[in-house]
């Protein structure tokens, strides 16, 4: 069983469906999370990884649905359809896939836990700090209700709140953004569970903070063995704290690779324009070439490539032909992009778009 | 701040409330046409039986000597005597307190206990049929008139169907000798009861509908909030999340829609109890309107405001207790 991913999303499809039509937030998204990694998903706003992440919770409010792929997750499985659609049309759920009431007692909490990209909204201002951590764990371990505050307050102060026992009656109120942040990841510690999902926690803090809750992050991390898959859209944390990354654009992982493969040999233009837009110390400002565009919405996605209108190397080959994830170098990198041989696209006879082609959306090369 | 402390500054203030409330009502009663003396008396008095009735009751003097003498009563709780009555103003209202009081509490009580499981079961089915259907019942109550409800109650259960006695109230704890068709205490609560149901529909159905409104649309906005989804996330069950971690947050706003109408209602008894017959201070309002009955109308007013500003007081209170963040007064 061990070696087997921990956590295993295959092509998951998850799409609204909204007034103004079918939203593919997620579409045809397969990642792994081995046992004690922390594995990175990255993109731009809108890219879908919110999406993506609650869709392994099964926490998709309607008017989203979950309408295909796999996720399995050590040993059961989260989401699993049959090949052939029901006589509605609808997806048919497989046997073994887990009921809502499984979900809600063996997976949440127990053992995947989310820490929330909010701390100021994630917390119930009416209720005490304290006790919503107690509560948690009081739940998702089966403690008895002094054992379990107990156990908040020890893992209070591992998150570094000082004075942990008396600051457990304290309100959210009286707690400072990076210290509810805190809590937000005692939450999830305190749960014991095997995977930790962080979506976005450190977005909302200010650089220093963030330094320190990751610092507190990979401390924790060897001491819990727990796996960890962190969403984000900074390079920079990426860089710090992942062993692999997989990088969305427009509701598809469009590269996968490890970190090093990932920032000195980037295979994907997308990953390129990324970490062209980050400052680095081996480069001027002049040097930095934010991406140029926003990434249109995943509503009507563009044909063929997605990333087509803004890449600079698109060719027409990519306005036609949709690129899947494969593996691309010798080292067993993916990327999702029709200029490398894997992909037999005849892209190197294709005419380039920029420049002389409108669809190529400007000139963003001199 | 203490609560002691942040109660005792609340009725501070209150003062210049009931201060300004004592002022316009007594500038009000006195503007308007009409002689409480004369309409007392009657048509065929003479002048001196009018000269002396006005002299009793202090009418002869200006309006100013008046206003500042009866400011001074008030301080040492005289409202006055009654014109019409020939009793003090409080021995009529605490004689008529118990009638309105059991009116409006027995319409809360029904509109609270009724109206709050309904909104939340109605949030909870957001745009099911059982919410559309409990939406459209609470928009019929809140834009129907509360006298037309009375009316056609007592239209279809009193002479239609002969269910439900249409005028007056019994008191519960009144004596079985005092009451029609009672002999027994259990004979006193079934009238009791029973001439309760149509006053208390009559009333409460404008307070639920208002208030099973406000209880949806607050638990929806509350269902909707990040820490739900973060139980939500750690396994919490639905029963869980709707009476612990949603309800209490979403009381808030109810709790001040229920506190307002609570105040208001003790005024809107007035239709109600006109509709019923029952004497309460709402007719025992009217009747001093009619008689020009001017220490009367002030003094039911006045003691109406008192109420209305402990209400508000309590619901403050209230709020501060459920809502952490709200500390007493913090704000000087
Ligand atoms: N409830 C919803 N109804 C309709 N569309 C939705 C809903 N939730 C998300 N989407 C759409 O799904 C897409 C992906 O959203 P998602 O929140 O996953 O992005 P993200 O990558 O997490 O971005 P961010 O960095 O801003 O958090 C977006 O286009 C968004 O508009
Ligand atoms: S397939 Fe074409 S458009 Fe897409 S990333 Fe590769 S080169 Fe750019
Ligand atoms: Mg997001």
């Amino acid at each position: 069983m061990s070696d087997t991913p921990l956590l295993k999303v295959e092509n998951l499809k998850t799409q609204f469906f909204t007034e103004a039509g079918t939203v593919r937030a997620v579409d045809g998204v397969s990642f792994t999370v081995e046992r004690g990694e922390i594995v990175g998903l990255v993109g731009e706003s809108g890219a879908g990884k919110s999406v993506a992440v609650r869709s392994i919770l099964r926490l998709i409010d309607s008017p989203g649905h979950i309408v295909g792929g796999e996720i399995t997750f050590d040993g059961k499985t989260v989401v699993g359809f049959e090949d052939e659609p029901g006589t509605d049309g609808e997806p048919t759920r497989r046997e073994e896939m887990l009921t809502n009431t499984e979900m809600r007692s063996q997976i949440r909490g127990s053992e995947i836990a989310l820490i929330f990209q909010d701390p100021m909204e994630s917390l119930n201002p009416v209720f005490t700090v304290g006790g919503q951590l107690r509560e948690l764990i009081e739940l998702n371990r089966g403690l008895s209700k002094q054992a379990a505050r107990d156990r908040a307050i020890e893992i209070l102060r591992e998150v570094g709140i000082p004075q942990p026992a008396e600051r457990f009656d304290d309100y959210p109120h009286q707690f400072s953004g990076g210290m509810r942040q805190r809590v937000l990841i005692a939450m999830a510690l305190g749960c014991e569970p095997k995977l930790i999902v962080a979506d976005e926690p450190t977005t909302a803090l200010d650089v220093t903070v963030e330094g320190q809750i990751l610092d507190l992050v990979y401390d924790l991390q060897d001491k819990y063995d727990a796996s960890f898959l962190w969403v984000t859209h900074d390079m920079g944390i990426v860089a710090e704290i992942c062993d692999r990354v997989n990088v969305m654009y427009l509701g598809e992982v469009v590269e996968r690779a490890s970190v090093d493969d990932l920032f000195y040999n980037p295979q994907h233009p997308y990953t390129e324009a990324l970490l062209n837009s980050i400052p680095r110390p081996d480069q001027s400002t002049e040097d930095l070439q934010p991406l140029e565009g926003a990434m249109p919405e995943p509503i009507n996605p563009p044909s063929g490539c997605r990333f087509h209108d803004r890449c600079p190397e698109a060719r027409e080959v990519c306005q036609r032909t949709h690129p899947d994830l494969r593996t691309v170098t010798e080292a067993g990198q993916y990327a999702a992009c029709l200029k490398h041989d894997a992909f037999e696209a005849a892209y190197e006879t294709s005419r380039p778009l920029t420049d002389e082609s409108p669809a190529a959306g400007g000139d963003r090369r001199e | 701040m203490s609560l002691p402390r942040y109660v005792a500054r609340r009725l501070g203030q209150s003062v210049f409330t009931l201060l300004g409330v004592v002022t316009i009502t007594f500038l009000l009663v006195n503007a308007a046409p009409g002689d409480p003396v004369r309409i007392f008396i009657g048509p065929s008095a003479d002048a001196s039986a009018i000269a002396a009735m006005r002299a009793q009751f202090g009418l002869d003097q200006p309006i100013h000597i008046r206003y500042i003498k009866y400011l001074m009563n008030v301080v040492q709780g005289d409202l006055g005597q009654s014109i019409n009555y020939r009793v003090p103003v409080t021995q009529k209202i605490l004689e008529r307190l118990p009638a309105t009081l059991l009116l409006v509490a027995s319409s809360f009580t029904f509109a609270i206990i009724t109206a709050v499981p309904i909104g939340v079961l109605s949030a909870q089915r957001r745009n099911q049929l059982s919410d559309h259907v409990f939406r459209i019942f609470g928009l019929i109550g809140v834009s129907t008139p509360s006298f037309w409800i009375g009316l056609l109650l007592i239209i279809i259960l009193t002479y239609h169907l002969g269910l439900l006695p249409a005028t007056g109230l019994v008191m519960p704890w009144a004596p079985p000798s005092a009451v029609d068709h009672a002999t027994t205490r259990l004979d006193v609560l079934y009238q009791s009861g029973i001439h309760l149901i149509m006053p208390t529909l009559t009333l409460g159905t404008l307070q639920m509908a208002a208030i099973m409104r406000i209880e949806r649309s607050s638990m929806l906005e509350v269902l909707n909030q990040e820490y739900v989804s973060l139980a939500r996330a750690f396994g919490v069950s639905e029963r869980t999340i709707l009476r612990k971690h949603a309800f209490r947050n979403a009381q808030l706003p109810v709790l001040t829609v229920i506190g307002l109408n609570l105040t208001t209602a003790l005024g809107g008894s007035v239709l109600t109890e006109t509709v019923f017959s029952i004497n309460g201070i709402g007719t025992l309002i009217i009747t001093g309107v009619n008689a020009r009955d001017y220490p009367l109308v002030l003094g039911t007013t006045l003691f109406y405001a008192s109420l209305f500003v402990i209400g508000v007081l309590i619901t403050d209170i209230l709020y501060a207790y459920l809502d952490p963040r709200i500390s007493y007064g913090d704000e000087s």
